[in-house]
């Protein structure tokens, strides 16, 4: 499975779980969940691209 | 001029009465996700909830994230396990009944991680979602 999949998926579970915590009106509710979960993908993406020029540096050992 | 019924000033300034019991309510949303939602009668968004909770776990299993437990002398790991032992009972179906641990070499592990642990810390949140409904502070 992909990072990027993960991450949507990820993103896609949070977002339902709050905007059925957070909002009762289904317009709210849309406006909501797209906040949150492009917000997170979006977000995501942005951080990663951000962090592409910086070297990961060796494998972290296995306790 | 007077405010229509109904406006957040008044709701925020009107008394609140007890639904249900919201220490029973919050331990029923705790054992299962969503059941405390049910008991208050609140039967799709319990459902949802559930699906929610329980795809989230089984996604982290999946991958072979860890399901923490406390180690000696890592405090942090106490308020993982803790976060984690907020998922209720299938947390220690996967413990105790399924020796469910994870596997630290896999390749999903940090994100398996994740995902139980967000499972824990939704059917937290749950729980105190049930406690205001309970008591009447929230629909």
């Amino acid at each position: 499975m992909s990072h990027f999949l993960l991450m949507v998926v990820y993103a896609l579970l949070v977002s339902l779980f709050f905007t059925a915590l957070w909002r009762r009106e289904r317009k709210e509710q849309v406006q909501l969940f797209l906040q949150l979960f492009l917000g997170m993908v979006v977000g995501g993406l942005a951080v990663a691209w951000l962090m592409y020029p910086f070297p990961s540096g060796p494998p972290a050992p296995i306790p | 001029m007077s405010e229509p019924s109904g406006t957040p000033t008044q709701q925020a300034a009107a008394p609140t009465t007890a639904v249900a019991n919201p220490l029973l309510a919050a331990v029923l949303a705790w054992l299962v996700p969503g059941a405390g939602h049910l008991f208050l009668k609140r039967g799709r968004r319990a459902l949802l909830f559930f699906v929610l909770v329980l795809v989230s776990l089984v996604i982290g299993c999946w991958l072979q994230g860890n399901l923490y437990s406390p180690v000696q002398g890592q405090p942090l790991t106490l308020l993982a396990t803790l976060g984690c032992m907020g998922m209720g009972v299938p947390y220690f179906v996967l413990r105790y009944l399924l020796d469910y641990h994870g596997d630290v070499v896999a390749i999903g592990f940090e994100y398996g991680t994740a995902f139980i642990l967000t499972a824990g810390l939704m059917n937290l949140l749950l729980v105190l979602d049930a406690w205001d409904i309970a008591l009447g502070k929230k629909e």
